[in-house]
């Protein structure tokens, strides 16, 4: 509790005056110079409601109390009331500027003493209270604030691992290889990045290219509901079967419905529009809703690029690797699929990226 | 002899000081403690060792002494030597002394009437 005065002077008769001159209301403690007023301060601190410091002293003066006070912070706390002989306006300028409540001459009046020390305690104890009140609330916050970044890892985690366990699904029903997930992710990548940099209209922030890249693992999840008869069948389709094949998007967004709830929004959001509208055409002559130009989701149009590349570059057991110049090529003539002009500007100026990292994957193979 | 009186034989303004210390009472305690107080003591000593430093600290604390017990004759003084003293004039200081030491003088005996009439 912040009750108590100290009185600083080195003449004893001053001290008691002040003391008597400010009534029984405070208990006082008293140093006769600066040195023992640091003392008590060093010892009293939290008890100390309001000092009143004499300037000239032996030893220690009332500017050291005053740099003690100032330095260690104290003079945030407990305010400080000069009370001294001093008549030069120039001391009094200087101790108002180190940070004292006020400045009072000797002689002084003890009812105005006593009713500007009661208002400097009573201002001081309020600001204190309110300091107080910040600080605790600062740190609730800052408490709060952890906890829920802490809270966002673990669900991005949570995120990335139904991903992981989505995308390892489709791997072991040996629909894809996990080669072809990976080097889709990769070449969506590549592709999101330049568009990001060229095409501020898309939004691609780093946080959202992450989750589309993450999330282009899964555009073929709906494939584990098709039958193998059709899904593993040697020859061609037929009319009938392709139409099956092709709900596999429909399909891959009603798996990941099911898991709603489970994990981010976002995520949910981003993965779903992949599933379902990886197989449009900005033409308008996609499957399976026929969105047109930049209807279909830009998460959707990025991992179809992809998708389409890696199915040409790549060798499957029912064709060879096609030239990576030529898939280039067959990409921007619009023979696998009319894509956004924005995207294949992106993917011209790609070309490099996209080839090196496809050769890079080649190498890996091989070992 | 009443401290007023005692006031009004060392020629200071009793009304002033008793505004400011609210009652006789508070007035007269204060008033005799000055017997017991050393500063002028110490101003005396420094000056005899022509310690400037010493010497405007002890005329400083009788000046401030002075100014709260409302010794106005003493205080005029006294400040007066404080800023020599301060000024480092030790020389022009001494005459200034010697006005000191008859208010002092004047003072002290004042209040040893008062003390002997309680």
């Amino acid at each position: 509790m912040r009750e108590k005065i100290l009185i600083v002077d080195d003449i004893e008769l001053n001290r008691e005056i002040l003391a008597v001159a400010l009534g029984d209301v405070y208990p006082v403690l008293e140093a006769g110079d600066g040195e023992q007023a640091i003392e008590l301060l060093k010892e009293h601190s939290d008890e100390v409601a309001v000092v009143l410091l004499d300037l000239i002293m032996p030893k220690v003066d009332g500017y050291e109390v005053l740099k003690y006070m100032k330095q260690t912070e104290i003079l945030d706390r407990i305010p400080v009331l000069v009370i001294s002989a001093e008549s030069r306006t120039d001391a009094e300028r200087a101790c108002l500027k180190m940070g004292v409540s006020d400045f009072i001459r000797k002689p002084f009046d003890s009812v105005t003493v006593r009713s500007r020390v009661k208002n400097v305690v009573e201002l001081f104890m309020y600001k204190n209270q309110l300091e107080d009140k910040v600080r605790i609330q600062t740190e609730n916050l800052k408490r709060q604030n952890k906890l829920l970044e802490q809270q966002a890892a673990k669900i991005k985690e949570g995120n990335e691992k139904i991903i992981d366990v989505l995308g390892t699904v489709v791997e072991y029903r040996n629909l894809e290889s996990g080669e072809h997930i990976k080097r889709v992710k990769g070449f969506t990548r590549i592709l999101a990045e330049r568009a990001a940099k060229r095409y501020p209209e898309y939004n691609l922030t780093p946080e959202r290219i992450n989750i589309i890249v993450a999330a282009s693992a899964l555009h073929d999840i709906g494939k584990i509901t098709i039958k193998d008869s059709v899904l593993l069948k040697p020859g061609r389709l037929d009319k009938d079967e392709f139409e099956y094949m092709k709900s596999h998007t429909v399909r891959g967004c009603d798996i990941l419905e099911q898991i709603d709830g489970a994990w981010d929004n976002e995520y949910a959001k981003v993965s779903c529009a992949i599933c379902r509208y990886h197989h449009e055409r900005y033409d308008g002559k996609g499957y399976p809703d026929g969105l047109v130009g930049e209807e279909i989701p830009i998460e959707a149009q990025l991992v179809s690029v992809a998708d389409v590349y890696d199915a040409l570059v790549s060798e499957r057991v029912y064709k060879e690797a096609i030239d990576k110049d030529k898939a280039y090529h067959m990409i921007l003539m619009g023979e696998c699929g009319v894509f956004s002009p924005k995207l294949m500007e992106c993917f011209r100026e790609s070309k490099e990226d996209f080839e090196n990292l496809a050769s890079k994957y080649e190498r890996e193979h091989k070992e | 002899m009443t401290v007023r009186e005692c006031y009004e034989q060392m020629g200071a303004d009793f009304e002033n000081v008793l505004g400011r210390l609210e009652s006789e009472r508070m007035v007269q305690r204060f008033a005799l403690k000055f017997l017991d107080d050393t500063s002028f003591q110490a101003l005396e000593e420094a000056l005899n060792q022509k310690d400037v430093e010493q010497a405007f600290r002890a005329a400083h604390t009788l000046k401030g002494v002075c100014l709260n017990l409302g010794f106005d004759n003493l205080f005029t003084v006294s400040s007066d030597l404080t800023e020599k003293l301060r000024a480092k004039e030790l020389e022009e200081s001494e005459e200034l002394f010697r006005k000191v030491k008859e208010q002092y003088a004047i003072t002290i005996a004042a209040l040893r009437e008062l003390q002997a009439s309680l």
